[in-house]
């Protein structure tokens, strides 16, 4: 559906596909972010969204095998016209995470540290790495919980609220409020029957911005470690498809320094 | 089709104990479009914005929702997508503006106002809300938050406008709308139209009460119920103020305070002799100031007056026009139209506090912006609220639509148009209030419009010159009586027919040149309903819009032109099946369903399946009647049978059968629209990006491409882009899991739309229908483990494209763009190439799609065909691209291959000069990677930085002439042809170059672990 998408956004726009192209991996960039709450957490408070929580929760694989993991690395692609997007997300627990974009041998990053943050998309040109902005920055601690927000949500500082059910592509979810100790906030979808997450839109600010960031989620497996994570991440320009998962793998940190700095 | 069903699907079908109920979601991704426009918006009736930033702000609308922009209305969102569309008024709580209150049901108490269902409270900015109370309030005015404690809210509430009713007067709240009282309640006649708050005490308030009152064919502005009234306890306890005012009764008062020195009061009394008074002791006494005529223009329509916030001397008097005194309301100015004209009717106005240069003024045609205290005022163009009363459809590629709309005209738009459908493609054809707008359906140079009060004409659409086509009334005949919204109507069976209805029913075979009378008066003629002149109340009001005992509705029968159906709007529904010589009167049949007498007949459907079916609908809101009235007669009109379903809400205004299967009806009312898939047995409220509480007043099907259009009464036209899946929907399919919707042989093209240059630029772009085929799928459960994937296979087999599927419940659609996958290019130089996301279209013939929902498959076959319908692309100019195109499609995965061999060359011999310590030997392994590099900078750009700083090497140049190739829909071009033989040449002498370099370093060579061969080319025949 999305990449379709794309390509009708192509010829409806006329723009190059190198342009969408553009478009598509900082879309990518940021939606990717998003994805990430899968391996963070997230927080409740009502009586209500607690029970939602735990059965989300149990039905990703329960808060034990989560918390068993300390660094996670993913690989996939998105199709675009057809030509292939790769690419690969790396989570050390605590210390950062990496988004790896490569397109037709070309390769750019976002590097997310407790401390620092790098955006990389040289594929208009640009030729070293930019810090990322200090709301960014902030809000991004999600992106390396390799536990997701939701598991001990109330620990992290994070909160959750209970919006009441939403109807999303013709399915009545339940809509709730992560709040992050960040300030940052997102609204999850979850799926009454599989307690799956369906959908996340979250607010980013960037640059005196706020803008959502939708990302549809599916195509959930389970994995031998016992967590169960979704393969397919629908972005506005296309849709993800993760075709590699590896828990506990040996990262090294200094995958969080760039190289081209 | 072909359909590889798994033993699990039949399964699932047969055990398929609990029947799937068709909803909304069924239909999946048939979803709308907004088509807008927004070059006429429609009613605001309200606005507030966040003092904080001064471009948070909230526009409610009459019939469109609320939106909202954050960025001072660069661009707009709606906000109250799930709930009652039309807006009374706003409230922001300055302290913490996340904290929003709307009051539905607006008050501006035309005839064709909407009705509301209460108040709602967001405390997020609007992303969700929560609905109070005061449900039956139906309209509200105002929402005042006491700026001391904003926790103390109080709500005026004129209330019902068509029924007497005791939820009506001022409601307050102390905890922040939990819970209401009511402060002031005068009778079951009049309720509360103003409220302010004083806000250095806020224990004074100030209220307007107002007894009014509409029937069908009357309207009441004013009675002994109307006053202003003071508190200085919070509103506990009220007393009426009167000394200085005119002699009671009042109708509408207007009141305004003037924040910066409350004391300081002004109101606009309708009264024998409207006019402003003001007040310098907190209301206590009152002089008059000025009766100019936009002051006194109309009160009950026109009820906004506001002070400066900083300067109490600054006052604004949007109302016909826009006003503005400098000294108190003494004398007033009128905005200049040095910035364009402004919409006239003004019901809203927002000043920044902060800024008050800065006002945002609400008319009944959009928002417009002043940033010089009113003077002068630039139109926002995004907000895509107009409020359509018809809609109808041509038969032109691509087909146009025409509208007519609440004071905004007549309109005509095509539904697709490179770039999207913008505010540009919309042509103004005809003035006033615009009702039914319709080509005529063989003339295509022709149109029929009006303006309210059966003023219609016919135009041109080359020239818009116009020629009136009223009929007048004969000699014998009455008075002709003109509906406010009169119906005008082409023949279904015979097309050169033109109908018009006063209370007789005209008819005309010549373009409305002349006219035969073809009915005696069809109505009641009921002389008590047709005092329109003594209309108003304590103003006249008589623009039409009360004219009664009129024809509201007609239908030719798609099936005989002989017969004719008319309804009328006190209660009759008649039908001759002699063209007009004789009717009948079958008022009592309906009545016998149990739609009450009176009731208006809001349109009426001769099937086209059968003569002697019928459907309709009845609105009955102006007796206080909500109820939603829709019916179906299968002989020819003698009983008939209500439909009922707990899902219907507000009153109904269209009924319309599908063009193909008679199951499938569509429903449009004051609150939504509604479909059934069985005849009318079940209905569900249709959702797919449209409003669910949209006021749809009127639905169209096009007989071409299938698309559902609505005209709707606040969120202009709404068009879901080919509905034909759902026509395909039985009970049997809808059990199953999978169901693959037939698709047609398809035209092989880019699409039908070119692409438009620059995207476009503010204004509100209703986009296009798809531009290529979708491939539709249905699914009855949303997937939430397992993939879908489509893989699309050519004749023999072989995998053309692989595409992510939805995994929705419901209709999925797919959009293969009918080419393969692009060329593999070089990699590793320093820019994105073209080639890369550029394929040749696939050839004419049968490809098979695949369709992989988790474990399973279902294919089924598709025919792609040339497309015929484009004379500048042959058959034979498609077969000179695809070899071309295939050719250098070819030199560029050759190229690939080269530079891939290149790069792997060159990591090795990196690897080897790193630990090669013999500096000879390291020499030589640096002079092979070198002279590589020499090579591979002729082939790809490898020291481009930036986008304007072009570098062009071979797989450039490839690429200019393949994706120019492979991108159009043309035989490549003489000099086309020859640049690829010209680079075939160099693509070949790129992989000799590198066997030559290879043989030089002959003796490196052998260090590196690839065989050290040059790449194979590709082996390609065409």
């Amino acid at each position: 559906m999305s990449g379709s998408y794309a390509s009708r956004l192509q010829k409806a726009s006329g723009m190059p596909p190198f342009q969408i192209n553009y478009m598509y991996t900082t879309t990518i960039k940021r939606a990717v972010l998003g994805a990430c709450i899968l391996f963070s957490g997230m927080a409740a408070v009502a009586q209500t969204a607690d029970e939602i929580i735990d059965k989300h929760l149990t039905a990703i694989g329960g808060k034990d095998a989560w918390q068993k993991i300390n660094s996670i690395k993913q690989e996939g692609n998105v199709q675009v016209q057809g030509a292939d997007v790769a690419v690969s997300i790396t989570v050390l627990h605590g210390k950062g995470s990496r988004q790896d974009i490569a397109v037709m041998g070309m390769s750019g990053y976002q590097i997310l540290t407790p401390t620092a943050g790098w955006s990389y998309m040289p594929f208009q040109g640009q030729t070293k790495p930019e810090p990322v902005t200090a709301d960014q920055l902030k809000e991004s601690a999600d992106s390396y919980d390799a536990h997701g927000a939701l598991v001990n949500f109330k620990q992290k500082g994070h909160s959750v609220e209970y919006l009441g059910k939403e109807d999303i592509e013709g399915t009545e979810t339940f809509k709730l409020r992560v709040t992050h100790k960040s300030g940052k906030t997102e609204t999850i979808f979850v799926d009454p029957a599989s307690y799956y997450i369906v959908r996340t839109i979250t607010k980013q600010k960037a640059n005196g911005q706020e803008m959502d960031v939708t990302t549809n989620l599916s195509n959930y497996k389970k994995l031998p470690e016992g967590i169960v994570v979704p393969m397919s991440i629908g972005l506005p320009f296309g849709e993800l498809t993760i075709t590699k998962v590896e828990v506990n793998p040996p990262v090294d940190e200094k995958v969080f320094k760039p190289e081209n700095l | 089709m072909r359909l590889l069903l798994f033993s699990t699907a039949l399964v699932a079908g047969i055990t398929a104990a609990a029947q799937t109920k068709p909803s909304s979601a069924t239909f999946g991704m048939l979803e709308a479009r907004w088509l807008g426009p927004g070059t006429m918006s429609g009613r605001i009736t309200a606005i507030d914005g966040s003092a904080q930033d001064g471009k948070t702000i909230y526009v409610g609308t009459a019939g469109g929702g609320i939106w909202k922009t954050t960025n001072a209305g660069a661009s707009f969102k709606p906000i109250f997508d799930k709930y009652c569309q039309s807006i009374g008024a706003l409230a922001i709580d300055q302290q913490n503006p996340k904290v929003i209150y709307a009051g539905t049901g607006e008050s501006n108490m035309r005839n064709s106002v909407s009705i509301g269902n209460g108040l709602y409270k967001s405390t997020d900015g609007g992303e969700n809300w929560t609905l109070l109370g005061l449900d039956s309030t139906e309209h509200i005015a105002k929402v005042v938050i006491d700026p001391a404690n904003p926790n103390t809210i109080y709500v005026a509430a004129p209330g019902p406008l068509w029924h007497s009713s005791p939820h009506r007067g001022l409601y307050k709240s102390t905890d922040g709308g939990k819970t209401w009282e009511k402060s002031l309640f005068i009778s079951a006649d009049a309720g509360c139209a103003d409220v302010s708050v004083d806000p250095k005490n806020p224990q004074t308030v100030y209220a307007t009460t107002w007894e009014f009152r509409r029937t069908p064919y009357s309207f009441s502005s004013g009675g002994k119920g109307s006053g202003i009234y003071k508190s200085t306890d919070g509103g506990k306890t009220w007393k009426e103020l009167n000394k200085g005012l005119p002699p009671k009764p009042f109708g509408r008062t207007a009141l305004a305070l003037a924040p910066s020195a409350p004391s300081n009061l002004l109101a606009i009394v309708e009264n024998k002799e409207t006019g402003l008074y003001i007040s310098a002791d907190g209301g206590e006494t009152w002089k008059q100031q000025s009766a100019t005529f936009n002051v006194t223009a109309r009160p009950f329509y026109f009820s906004t007056l506001v002070v400066d916030p900083k300067d109490p001397k600054r006052v604004y008097r949007p109302a016909y026009s826009f006003a503005y005194s400098d000294d108190g309301g003494f004398s007033f100015a009128e905005a200049s139209s040095e910035g364009g004209w402004v919409h006239s009717d003004h019901h809203a106005l927002w000043i920044d506090p902060v800024n008050t240069n800065k006002l945002y003024l609400g008319t009944d045609g959009g928002v417009y912006l002043s940033l010089d205290r009113g003077v002068t005022w630039q139109f926002f163009g995004n907000l895509p609220v107009g409020q359509f009363y018809h809609v109808a459809v041509d038969n032109q590629q691509p087909y146009r639509i025409y509208g007519g709309l609440q004071d905004n005209g007549s309109w005509v738009a095509p539904s697709a148009f490179p770039g999207g459908v913008g505010n540009g493609n919309w042509t103004a054809i005809y003035g006033g209030d615009g009702f039914w707008t319709i080509p005529d359906p063989i003339d295509p140079k022709i149109a029929y419009a009006e303006y309210q009060g059966g003023n219609m004409a016919r135009i041109n659409l080359a020239t818009l010159k116009s020629v009136t086509i009223k009929p007048t009334a004969g000699p014998g005949d009455e008075k002709l009586r003109w509906n406010w919204n009169t119906p005008i109507a082409t023949g279904v069976a015979n097309p050169r027919n033109l109908y018009a209805g006063a209370q007789y029913l005209f008819k005309s075979v010549d373009k409305g040149a002349n006219w035969v009378r073809i009915s005696p008066d069809l109505t009641t003629n009921d002389k008590r309903k047709q005092d329109q002149e003594a209309s108003g109340g304590i103003s006249a009001d008589n623009t039409s819009a009360e004219n009664h005992c009129t024809i509201f509705t007609i239908a030719e029968s798609p099936l005989d032109e002989a017969m004719i159906w008319v309804g009328t709007d006190d209660g009759n529904l008649q039908v001759t099946k002699d063209g007009g010589k004789t009717w009948t009167n079958i008022s009592k049949a309906v009545a016998a369903a149990g739609v009450p007498a009176q009731t208006w007949v809001s349109s009426i459907e001769p099937s086209r399946f059968d003569k002697n079916w019928v459907y309709a609908t009845f609105d009955n809101h102006m007796y206080g009647d909500h109820k939603t009235y829709g019916a179906v007669s299968k002989d020819g009109g003698k009983t008939w049978t209500m439909w009922q379903s707990s899902e219907f809400a507000g009153f109904a205004h269209k009924i319309k059968e599908d063009l193909k299967n008679r199951d499938l009806l569509f429903m449009g009312t004051e609150m939504g629209l509604f479909a059934t898939l069985d005849g009318g047995a079940n209905w569900f409220r249709m959702k797919n990006k449209i409003p669910d509480y949209t006021l749809v007043r009127d639905i169209q099907i096009h007989p071409r491409t299938n698309d559902l259009v609505l005209g709707t009464h606040g969120r202009g036209v709404i068009v879901v882009d080919d509905i034909s899946p759902m026509r395909e929907l039985t009970p049997q399919i809808l059990e199953k899991e999978v169901h693959i919707f037939a698709t047609p042989a398809l035209p092989i093209n880019m699409g039908s739309l070119g692409a438009a240059g620059f995207p476009s630029t503010g204004g509100w772009n209703g986009g296009n229908p798809p531009n290529i085929q979708p491939l539709q799928y249905y699914l009855k459960d949303r997937l939430m483990s397992g993939d879908v994937k489509i893989d699309i296979l050519d004749s023999t087999g072989k995998l053309v494209q692989t595409i992510p599927g939805g995994k929705r419940k419901g209709v999925n659609k797919v959009y293969w763009n009918l080419r393969m996958n692009p060329p593999k290019v070089a990699a590793g130089g320093t820019k994105i190439d073209a080639s890369g996301f550029t394929a040749p279209m696939v050839l004419p013939g049968t490809y098979t799609m695949r369709l992989k929902v988790g474990e399973r498959e279902y294919t089924q076959n598709l025919t792609l065909l040339h497309d015929d319908a484009n004379p500048d692309f042959t058959p034979a100019d498609r077969k000179a691209q695809y070899k071309t195109a295939m050719e250098l499609y070819a030199m560029q995965e050759e190229l690939a291959r080269t530079v891939e061999t290149i790069n792997t060359r060159q990591a090795q011999l990196k690897a080897l000069v790193a630990k090669e310590g013999d500096a000879k030997a390291k020499k030589a392994l640096q002079g092979y990677h070198d002279e590589l590099e020499t090579l591979r900078s002729t082939l790809l750009a490898t020291q481009q930085k930036s986008i304007f700083a072009d570098e062009v090497r071979l797989r450039e140049r490839i690429t200019e002439v393949y994706t120019a190739v492979a991108g159009q829909e043309a035989a490549p071009s003489n000099l086309q042809v020859q640049s690829a033989a010209m680079l075939r040449k160099d693509v070949d002498k790129a992989a000799a170059d590198l066997i030559n370099i290879a043989k030089k370093h002959s003796a490196v060579a052998q260090r590196l672990s690839q065989p050290d061969t040059a790449p194979k080319p590709a082996v390609k025949t065409f």
